[in-house]
């Protein structure tokens, strides 16, 4: 970036500081913010500045004015680069991040992905009532059918069983505790109902008010207007999926636990 | 290009003090290309990297707002017609409905992978239709024109025989009817080709699957 030709660097920066009191100062506003995004990407406009403070005041002349022209089309340019050098720099960064990168930066939320812990990355279908490390569940074994997760709003608790096949699928559980005072069971509901790959329900023995769920990922916190419950739901919502292209359809659709049929296919439809 | 600009002259440290006017300018010359052709360079890159970038749409886009209401309308009809696929004794009801959430399951497919490549998010938190002009008041309960309610899925998860075959019928009928609504506004705002072509075959599928639906609905309801 940087070929420090005394020329080039000498001569916008004279331009937007020194010289031009009234052009100069857009690009140098537009120099800081730039600066900044594109971690010194911006050559011109920095080592040029040290520059500009050591001159001398130049005698003024009559012939300064003449050039003004030149000074105004490069302080454009210069303006303009550094308006892109900045715009790149900003969307580079944000569009580059993941959706790991996203779920990362939600404040409190749980990565149990890199734990690397057997018990939540098996992806097995067994049968029967199973256990889990964590309450509610973010992965681990689970009943050959998912709970269906289509915005579902399930005002009974559900099986752990089926809901962990719901987020291999790609889904988010919102769950609460049971007993959640109504108005805030309803501004969890209003985030998913109608909207696949969510689904909502009660937890008996919650220790917080509201956990959210993916596979791998897990949010606690304590009210239903939290800001983080829509940053969880957008950094996870399909993206956390282990089977991409799986339905949240075609789920069980009713509650309560599952039963211990040693075949384990509890009640579908 | 001037003789007497300052900042050049104080440039070349060994220049003497009263030059001719020629060289001077030839310093001017040379310090302009090359402060012409590094910035040049800086922001040929800069475009260079951001292009790929601005020739796919945006996250606030029609077409990413498009892409994700229709994965949703359209997962709700794969889920319909698969209870009816299941549940059916008809055969022209079967068939219809494993072509329709054939169909369908596979377009989502399209869907979700171009918000891929575009480096979009599946998902947004956006509401439903946001991107659509006048759909103010066409979203209740977030469920889009068309898409049944959780009373209306339960109905017909319980529903059997020729009573299924309508609810079916009926449910199927509105959502299409939802489903090109919302196709013909994309068509209408958008100019990605890809996103048009499908949106397109989706119109020209369903209003010729509109056309099949009523008749059966008409059959069935005098039989």
């Amino acid at each position: 970036m940087s070929i420090s030709s005394p020329g080039p660097e000498r001569n916008p920066s004279t331009v937007k500081v020194d010289k031009t009191s009234g052009q100069g100062k857009p690009p140098a506003g537009g120099a800081k913010p730039a600066a900044k995004a594109g971690g010194g990407k911006p050559g011109g406009g920095k080592p040029g500045a040290k520059g500009k403070g050591r001159k001398p005041v130049t005698p003024v002349k009559v012939s300064g004015g003449r050039s003004w022209g030149p000074i105004a089309v490069v302080a454009a340019v210069v303006l303009v680069a550094v308006g892109i050098i900045g715009f790149g720099a900003y969307a580079a960064v944000q569009g580059g991040k993941s959706w790991e990168d996203k779920a990362a930066d939600i404040k409190g939320i749980v990565n149990y992905r890199a734990q690397k812990n057997p018990q939540i990355d098996s992806q097995e279908h067994k049968g029967g009532p199973l256990t889990y490390v964590t309450n509610p569940p973010v992965g681990g074994a689970h009943n050959s059918v998912w709970q269906n997760c289509m915005g579902d709003v399930y005002t009974e608790p559900i099986a752990n069983e089926h809901a962990v096949h719901s987020l291999e699928h790609g889904a988010v559980w919102v769950t609460y505790k049971q007993g959640l005072p109504a108005d805030q069971v309803k501004a969890l509901s209003d985030k998913v109902e109608g909207k696949d790959y969510l689904m909502l329900s009660p937890v008996a023995n919650l220790d917080k008010n509201v956990a959210l769920q993916a596979w791998g990922y897990q949010l606690k916190v304590d009210s239903a207007d939290d800001s983080r419950i829509d940053e969880f739901i957008k950094a996870l919502r399909i993206n956390a999926t282990k089977e991409p292209g799986a339905a949240c359809s075609g789920g069980n659709t009713a509650t309560g636990p599952v039963t211990a049929a040693p075949n384990g296919t509890s009640m579908n439809k | 290009m001037d003789t007497d600009t300052d900042p050049d002259a104080a440039a070349p440290a060994a220049s003497s003090g009263d030059e001719p006017q020629r060289p001077t300018r030839r310093r001017w010359g040379v310090g302009w290309i090359a402060a012409t052709l590094v910035l040049g360079l800086v922001v040929g890159a800069t475009l260079g990297l951001l292009i790929p970038h601005l020739r796919t749409p945006a996250d606030d886009s029609v077409e990413a707002g498009f892409l994700r209401d229709m994965s949703t309308h359209h997962a709700q009809a794969v889920e319909m017609s698969m209870i009816a696929h299941a549940n059916s004794t008809n055969p022209q009801i079967v068939t219809l409905a494993g072509d329709i959430a054939l169909t369908q399951h596979q377009q989502i497919g399209y869907m979700q992978a171009w918000l891929r490549d575009w480096g979009l998010s599946p998902t947004s938190s956006q509401p439903p239709m946001a991107w659509m002009p006048d759909s103010a008041g066409s979203v209740v309960n977030n469920l889009m024109p068309g898409m049944a309610t959780p009373e209306q899925m339960a109905e017909l998860r319980k529903a059997t025989g020729k009573d299924l075959d309508i609810q079916y019928l009926t449910r199927m009928r509105d959502h299409h009817l939802g489903g090109v609504h919302m196709a013909q506004a994309i068509i209408d705002s958008s100019d990605d080709e890809d996103v048009v072509w499908l949106a397109k075959t989706m119109v020209s599928g369903q209003q010729s699957e509109l056309a099949l639906i009523n008749q059966m609905l008409a059959q069935l309801q005098q039989a």
